[in-house]
């Protein structure tokens, strides 16, 4: 047990570097978006030379500061990744300083080093220039967490019970109802059900808010801005609990412990709830787990379509055309990462304490 | 229970020469059958023909996909050229009409109203760009919003003053008009403050200002009515002449100070009305100093909600202005209806010049009805160096569009006019074509990986299975964030995201049936005839799996066509004016139903079918593809229903 832990921890650092260096290599070799105004840029200039990025010179000579003045982009050239900033800026001048990044293989040892040794995880470039993008996120991540957190607590349970009493009246109308209603919403994208639910409670009958209230709302509208997003988000892992919930439980119905159990006389309740119940939850746990992942990134469009401030709308905003903010996108990417990989490692070792029947890596 | 001894009885009284042994003198083992044999896949079939819901759905599907293929082609709507005349148009759909709903009336929510648009009968106001004509009276509803503008439209609230910058120490605000006293008895400045915020420090001075001077009437510190004799100070002129002129000044030490008064007035005993009264927008309107900031607060502003006639609106003859362009471009196209003689140019009949009213009047089926005239000459915006007229004229827009009578756009049209029923189907066409494509990679893709992991099994099964590991755990965000960066929106991002990791859920179903049977003695006796690793991946072991592996596939087109909807929502896929071609065969428009719903996004208040159709279209085509793709697993591999 102890050495399968360790060899699936591992394996799964080993994923995780890889794909966060994967994405780190790649976005810095695509064209650089710096902070638009000139101080803002200066100053991400000067903190990109500090963190060991870029490397600045001054450059006197006469004809290439000619050069550079003539040149109609002559205080950003993005195509070469060289930034000249002009000093000052206005009018021909005797010396730029110029900054120039160093090879990516460098940026790359130097990023590893600054996140391991100062959890620097570099500065946003436009969405809040200059700000550190783990500030930027430990802003957001409450109110994501917040939202998916409810939405776990909301669903749980009610997928639960859907599908406990769909297994226990099989084929009766209840479980037609509830079997209509799970190929219902497991097939209607999470985002099509937001839009339905806002364009019903939201803009016809008036009930809830259509956009999540801003930070400084009052009251109820605190809570009322909560319901449209956590049903958008549950419906559809309502509707998968209660499916492989109505499965599991129909399956371990039928078996023959189960029978056993009720011909040394428990009750059919006594039986169900001690056996059958206790049975069906093994393949459900890893399930719920995998659907928080689920969950939260199903919140990225949530939280667009419903104005909600969270990781997956800094990350859209980050995202948008021609105004990258590429260290905001590694950085929000690393969270939805570290967070998915972190179940899967669970998932692999809840297995083994759910059900002990199943050793995991043991010699057979 | 009936035990042996209770039956035995009914055995021994039955009669022994009715029964025959069957085996006594044939063998019934060399019989042939006479049944038919049913194949793997027939078997399949009947067992997917037996649920009659799961039938059901797939109908519904097989309808949805002939009507995105059809529709596009065989739609006499517009769906391509913008025409802005028809857009938004509400749902209007025949029969259905007749109960009362989406019958083409479009229904107006939270518009400004004109205070000049008075309706007398009903009493409602209503907004501009409507044509009183159009609207439907009884529905009209006329309520007050708040409103912080400095506008006409907002009436009553307060003012707030504040100081601009922490520089500043005052503040002034003038009255735009001046008045003038009767006499210099009975007269008094009267100003209402709702509240002060500051300290002791903060007061308000009122002046009056004539002939350039500035007299002070009056401080205030607090809240409440405050009234002042203007000609208690002595040194304010008073001939009968002067005109006044009121003016405001606030002291106060920073920025947080506030005065919020909500009217000023100047009453004269003798008469009833005040002389002057400023309140809401006329207080608002005070000239503000540069140190100053004026503010509103609780002002009224009027909205109206009502229904619209949109197509009698859209449809309507109306006076318009036709650039030459649009002037004979509709003349080409009604040459007989118009009596249109190209040869005879701008003189021809009927001819805009002419002074009787008859020789301006089209005939009958032309879509301009008569002419009222031409512009002079302009300068032709295309062709520099030329010019030409503009033409006045009175247009029959339903026929100039094209329509005999009233059309029937059963989705509503877009807000550039486009037909939204068949822009639905050829949003649609366009999801599941990609749905399609990406579908034969992964599945090609799935179907090699997975074999190989599979029958090779061992070292590169591990490794390979290392590999896909790694590929299905980066996360969506990932792949989006490296794409879209390195090549941009558009369908490749799309599709190649699609790709990344689509193909991996096809490798490890396509694997696990070659572990099942690669061990088999079929196999293995094919081998020991000699058959090479192709013939026996591609002819023996392929073959057996294959029902599974449909299913996966199947089950697969959904899933893409969600992710394309949810990219192309968030703006990532592909978008408007963009059409592409897949391997120079297929041509595909920008438009999808991620795309549709993007567009309906910011217009879900009063015109929520942009919405609501693209979505009960793709919600229909998620559950009936998911119900065809459960009901096909359940066909092909009986043990598998129930579960997922």
């Amino acid at each position: 047990m102890l050495r399968y832990t360790a060899v699936r921890t591992v394996w799964i650092l080993v994923i995780l570097v890889t794909i966060l260096s994967m994405n780190f290599v790649i976005l810095q070799s695509a064209p650089e978006y710096p902070p638009p105004t000139p101080d803002d840029r200066d100053m991400y200039y000067d903190r990109q030379v500090a963190d060991g990025y870029f490397t600045v010179r001054v450059e006197r000579d006469e004809e290439i500061v000619r050069a550079i003045n003539e040149s109609d982009d002559s205080v950003y050239v993005r195509s070469e990744r060289n930034y000249y900033q002009r000093n000052p800026r206005t009018g021909p001048v005797e010396f730029y300083r110029i900054y120039e990044p160093v090879p990516i293989a460098t940026q790359y040892v130097r990023w590893v080093g600054n996140i391991v040794t100062e959890w620097n995880w570099g500065y946003s470039t436009r969405v809040a220039p200059n700000v550190p993008v783990f500030e930027v996120l430990m802003s957001r991540i409450p109110i994501t967490m917040q939202l998916n957190l409810l939405a776990l607590f909301f669903y749980i349970p009610i997928g639960f019970a859907l599908g406990i009493v769909a297994a226990l009246r099989k084929d009766g109308v209840v479980d037609n109802l509830v079997t209509l209603f799970v190929m219902i919403f497991i097939s209607i994208p999470s985002f099509v059900v937001m839009l339905f639910l806002v364009l019903i409670f939201g803009y016809q009958l008036e009930w809830l808010p259509t956009q999540f209230p801003t930070a400084d709302a009052v009251g109820m509208v605190r809570f009322t801005g909560l319901i449209l997003p956590v049903l958008g988000l549950a419906f559809q892992p309502i509707a998968s609990l209660t499916r492989v919930t109505r499965a599991e439980l129909t399956e371990v119905l039928t078996s023959e412990f189960l029978l056993l159990a009720r011909t040394k006389g428990l009750t059919r309740p006594q039986s169900i709830v001690r056996h059958a119940m206790r049975n069906s939850m093994v393949p459900l746990v890893p399930g719920i787990i995998f659907s928080f992942v689920g969950l939260l990134s199903g919140s990225v469009i949530i939280e667009t379509i419903y104005g909600i401030p969270g990781t997956g709308r800094v990350f859209i905003r980050a995202m948008a055309l021609n105004n990258y903010d590429y260290n905001l996108i590694l950085g929000t990417t690393a969270f939805y990462t570290i967070i998915g990989l972190f179940a899967v490692l669970l998932v692999d070792l809840s297995y083994g304490i759910v059900d002990p029947r199943i050793r995991m890596g043991a010699k057979k | 229970m009936r035990l042996y001894d209770d039956v035995k009885k009914d055995y021994d009284s039955l009669d022994k020469a009715s029964f025959e042994p069957i085996e006594k003198d044939k063998k019934i083992y060399d019989k042939k059958f006479e049944t038919k044999p049913i194949g793997y896949f027939k078997d399949a079939m009947i067992r997917f023909s037996r649920n009659r819901t799961n039938v059901v759905a797939s109908v519904i599907l097989i309808i949805l996909i002939l009507l995105a293929v059809f529709v596009p082609v065989l739609t006499t709507k517009n769906y391509t050229q913008q025409q802005t005349q028809l857009a938004h148009l509400p749902p209007r759909v025949p029969i259905i009409s007749r109960l009362g709903f989406m019958d083409g009336t479009a229904t107006v929510a939270a518009q400004t109203i004109n205070p000049d648009n008075y309706n007398e009968e009903f009493d409602v106001f209503y907004p501009d760009n409507y044509f009183p004509e159009y609207i439907l009276w009884e529905t009209v509803e006329n309520y007050y919003d708040s409103c912080s503008r400095i506008s006409e439209i907002c009436v009553g609230g307060e003012v707030v003053l504040r100081l601009q910058s922490r520089a500043a120490t005052d503040m002034t605000i003038t009255a735009r008009n001046t008045f003038t006293v009767a006499s210099t008895t009975g007269i008094a400045v009267n100003i209402d403050v709702v509240d002060v915020i500051g300290n002791a420090n903060t007061e308000l001075e009122v002046i009056l200002e004539t002939g350039g001077n500035e007299y002070v009437i009056g401080t205030i510190t607090s809240s409440g009515t405050h009234s002042f004799n203007p000609f208690d100070n002595e040194d304010l002129p008073d001939s009968a002449f002067t005109s006044y002129r009121i003016k405001l000044r606030m002291f106060a030490e920073n920025t947080d100070a506030r005065f919020i008064l909500s009217s000023v007035s100047v009453t004269d005993d003798a008469l009833d009305d005040p002389i002057v009264e400023h309140s809401g927008f006329a207080l608002a309107n005070y000239q503000v100093s540069a140190t100053g900031l004026i503010n509103r607060q609780n002002a009224e502003i009027m909205r109206a909600n009502f229904k619209y006639l949109a197509y009698e609106s859209a449809l309507r003859e109306a006076r318009a202005t036709l650039s030459s362009t649009d002037y004979y471009d509709i003349m080409e196209e009604y040459p007989d209806e118009c009596l249109w003689d190209p040869d005879e140019g701008v003189g021809g009949m009927p001819n805009p010049d002419a002074t009787s009213v008859h020789a301006r009047l089209f005939p009958e089926e032309c879509p301009i009805i008569r002419t009222t005239g031409r512009s002079s000459l302009l300068p032709d915006p295309r062709n520099p160096g030329e010019f030409v007229y503009d033409y006045f004229v009175v247009i029959d827009y339903k026929r100039a569009l094209g329509f005999d009578e009233t059309p029937y756009f059963f989705f509503g049209t877009t807000n550039a006019g486009h037909d939204l029923f068949a822009l639905t189907w050829v949003a649609l066409r366009t999801s599941l074509l990609i749905g399609l494509v990406v579908a034969v990679i992964n599945i090609t893709v799935g179907i090699i990986y997975g074999s190989i992991s599979g029958y090779y099994g061992g070292k590169i099964d591990l490794l390979m299975e290392r590999f896909s590991e790694v590929i299905s755990r980066i996360p969506w965000l990932v792949l989006l964030s490296i794409f879209y960066a390195l090549i941009g929106p558009g369908a490749l991002t799309l599709i190649l995201i699609l790709i990344v990791s689509g193909w991996i859920g096809v490798a490890s179903v396509t694997r696990t049936q070659f572990y099942r049977y690669k061990g088999r003695e079929y196999v293995l006796a094919s081998r020991t005839l000699g058959a090479k690793d192709s013939r026996l991946i591609f002819r023996h072991i392929l073959p057996n799996g294959i029902g599974t592996i449909i299913t996966a596939s199947v089950l697969m087109i959904p899933g893409v066509i969600f992710t394309e909807a949810a990219l192309s929502y968030l703006g990532f896929g592909i978008g408007h004016g963009q059409s592409f071609k897949l391997f120079g065969l297929l041509e595909l428009s920008g438009v999808s139903i991620g795309v549709l719903l993007a567009d309906g996004r910011n217009e879900m208040i009063d015109k929520p079918y942009l919405t609501l159709f693209p979505a009960i279209i793709i919600s229909i085509l998620m559950i009936t593809f998911n119900m065809f793709g459960n009901a096909l697993r359940d066909a092909f591999n009986p043990s598998l229903r129930g579960s997922e």
